[in-house]
């Protein structure tokens, strides 16, 4: 790097000091997976990647922390509203060395610490500087340090398209954050950032992707671009959208960008901004569990938005999750008859996941299962049993009628031993709950 | 019929030459059973024969089962057969002889309507989920001459299965990895192959010395771990459920051992 590149910060700061600063600036991003790439060690160097991810330690919010995720520098010329780096903020500006960065990721690394690193940034001077910094950095710990384990680079949005093009091939995954659902939204909370600008980037990736993957099938040997794919993440709760607007937009991201990742991020008000809401009851966690379970009935269960919401419906029950939510609205398809129906239909059954489905279509090959079979198999059946028949009977004699199951399904939540939410410490989904005779109504 | 009691060594080879003696009685199966460490409570009218491990038949069996299973299905029955549960050695007996039998063969873990399959399977993945938590949890700590060197306490035996992961991830490094509850080290000597040591009380980890650099580096990391929690969110709960407390002692950032 030459003198040109220096960085305004005090050179002074020792490595600890940066950290702490770097590693605050950059804990709101979400995305933190390890996953989609699967790479063995050349004997060159240090590192591989695993297909599932890993996740090295779970930090005290109970997040997993997978990659040394920091922001090269929280200096930044943008002032979006809901960013604690923004440049109208008072806060203590820090910037790495490419060195600093290479030499925490491989340390943090060969101690097992960590998968990978996570490098985003705030805008110095402008995108394209920006993204030239990050990639010396990466280019560096991949070359002079043979870094082989998990890349994940922020494409910064405006920066050059050749900029992207080399960062895509030092990374294993690449992200644009959406931010907003809509690009309303985007306008007011970001006035520096478009909408635009956004997109761009991220169909540059895409259509990188497509091509790497074509060439990979003419020359092996070729790099990869982004093998893992591309993410985004948006921020919930901060404007009123609904559940159907935000899912709407991520099915179109994965089905016209062919994301692997949406992120959702529950709105928390860093900045006390007056025109930003205050969210009394801290930030809506539950609202954000919910999207990402639909989420991944839209990934992995074959589901539609459509089904799940409408425009008359457009916010998910609070009460139960999604996927039972669907179920007994469509109480016609059940009970289905676990030794008969297809993988598809087994998919639908609450209770039922993708690991217990295919269990269910592999043994029952060998004859008919029975429900302690399916206990066995790892199928709830507190959930399922209303839903399912084995060999023609069901568990109990339970009614197949909406108010009733959903009325027990409940009722095991409000007796802590039904759906299992990951927060429930303070209280506050059980006040939630109690709303709940009302909806239905 | 008189029931026989083949008793084996809590280990691979143990179960694996206690299948091949149980095929060698030529008795059928109905009343021969396997059983891992010594019976505290005899049975009248039952036979009990010890089995001493030995190489040359567990490698008969080791042969047999990845040719008629396939090395799919063998993994799942060393997983089982590394398990912390004495029924072990029972369940993949039983299992074994019911896959050749029936004919379900390399597809005899998805007959999961066979109380003995169901039984190796959940021990299995009780091994494969300890073991994909220790390739997570695992701490290297840097010792004086640049080896890496990590304590875990697993229930279950999972040291073979996570040691082929860091031999590639960290294949230019020289480490080991000790297993306190069977005092049993990983060795890893760098781009060579790895290989078990059985330590016994001869070596005690307590007494080695860690590199001038090692401290900075753990300080720095529980920094990083600590401003990387988002306090609105705080959770310890879910924390504690993601990441349980007996991995939670082996790991610097929760400052511990």
């Amino acid at each position: 790097m030459d003198k040109g590149m220096e960085v305004r910060i005090s050179p002074q700061m020792s490595v600890m000091d940066k950290l702490k600063i770097l590693g605050e600036a950059a804990k709101y991003d979400v995305s933190c997976s390890s996953s989609g790439s699967s790479r063995k060690n050349d004997g060159q160097g240090i590192g591989n990647t695993v297909a599932a991810g890993l996740c090295h330690s779970f930090a005290a919010d109970g997040r997993c922390v997978s990659l040394l995720k920091i922001l090269f520098t929280n200096e930044c010329i943008y002032d979006c509203r809901y960013c604690i780096n923004r440049c109208s903020n008072d806060v203590p500006r820090a910037s790495f060395t490419p060195d600093e960065v290479c030499e925490l990721t491989m340390e943090f690394y060969r101690r097992n610490y960590i998968e990978g690193l996570f490098l985003s940034s705030g805008i110095l001077y402008s995108p394209n500087y920006t993204m030239e910094l990050i990639c010396e950095t990466v280019h560096k710990l991949r070359t002079v340090h043979r870094f082989q384990g998990y890349i994940h680079i922020k494409a910064i949005p405006g920066a050059d398209p050749l900029l992207i093009q080399r960062a895509g091939y030092l990374a294993d995954r690449m992200s644009v954050n959406l931010e907003m659902a809509t690009a309303e939204g985007l306008r007011a909370m970001a006035p520096n950032k478009h909408r635009k600008n956004i997109l761009k980037p991220m169909r540059q990736i895409q259509n990188g992707i497509v091509e790497n993957k074509n060439e990979l099938t003419l020359y092996r040997h070729a790099p990869h671009f982004c093998e893992a794919g591309q993410s985004t993440q948006m921020v919930i709760g901060a404007l009123p959208e609904s559940d159907y607007q935000i899912m709407s937009v991520a099915e179109n991201l994965y089905d016209k960008f062919s994301l692997k990742r949406v992120y959702y991020s529950a709105f928390v008000n860093v900045n006390e901004d007056k025109e930003l809401p205050a969210l009394a009851g801290g930030p809506p966690l539950l609202r954000e569990h919910r999207l990402y379970q639909a989420d991944w009935l839209l990934r992995f269960y074959d589901f539609k938005v459509d089904e799940l919401l409408t425009a008359e419906r457009p916010n998910f029950n609070t009460a139960i999750d999604p996927k039972a939510d669907w179920a007994v609205r469509h109480l016609e398809l059940f009970p289905v008859e676990i030794n008969r129906a297809d993988y598809r239909l087994l998919l639908r059954i609450p209770g039922v996941g993708v690991k217990s489905a295919r269990r269910i279509v592999s043994a029952r090959r060998f004859g008919s299962l029975t429900f302690e079979d399916l206990k066995k198999i790892g199928v709830v059946l507190k959930r399922a049993l209303y839903f399912i028949t084995c060999n023609g009977r069901m568990m109990y004699p339970t009614k197949i009628e909406e108010n009733y199951i959903v009325r027990n399904l409940t009722y095991q939540n409000q007796m802590g031993r039904g759906e299992k939410l990951p927060f429930m410490a303070d209280g506050t989904i059980y006040q939630q709950m109690s709303l709940f005779p009302q909806m239905i109504s | 019929m008189e029931e026989k009691y083949l008793i084996c060594e809590d280990s691979l080879e143990g179960i694996f030459t206690g299948i091949y003696e149980a095929y060698a009685l030529r008795e059928g199966h109905a009343h021969v059973h396997i059983q891992i460490g010594e019976e505290d409570n005899y049975r009248l009218f039952a036979t009990y024969l010890h089995i001493l491990p030995d190489p040359v038949k567990t490698g008969k069996v080791a042969q047999t089962l990845l040719k008629r299973l396939g090395e799919s299905a063998y993994h799942w029955l060393c997983r089982a057969a590394a398990s912390c549960y004495l029924d072990k050695g029972e369940a993949v007996y039983k299992a074994v002889v019911d896959a050749i039998t029936d004919g379900s063969g390399g597809r005899v873990m998805e007959n999961l309507r066979n109380s003995y399959v169901q039984r190796t399977f959940e021990l299995a993945r009780y091994t494969a989920n300890e073991a994909h938590f220790e390739t997570e949890f695992i701490r290297f700590q840097e010792l004086e001459q640049g080896i890496l060197f990590s304590r875990i306490g697993p229930r279950n035996n999972v040291i073979p299965f996570i040691m082929p992961h860091f031999a590639d991830r960290l294949c230019p490094e020289n480490f080991m990895i000790y297993d306190e509850n069977r005092e049993l080290f990983g060795v890893h000597p760098a781009k060579q192959e790895w290989y078990l040591v059985s330590a016994q009380g001869t070596v005690k980890p307590e007494q080695f010395q860690y590199s001038e650099k090692e401290e900075a580096y753990q300080e720095l990391f529980k920094a990083f771990h600590e401003t990387i929690g988002i306090k609105e969110r705080e959770n310890r709960r879910l924390q504690r459920q993601m990441c349980a407390y007996r991995y939670q002692d082996y790991m610097v950032e929760f400052n511990k051992k």
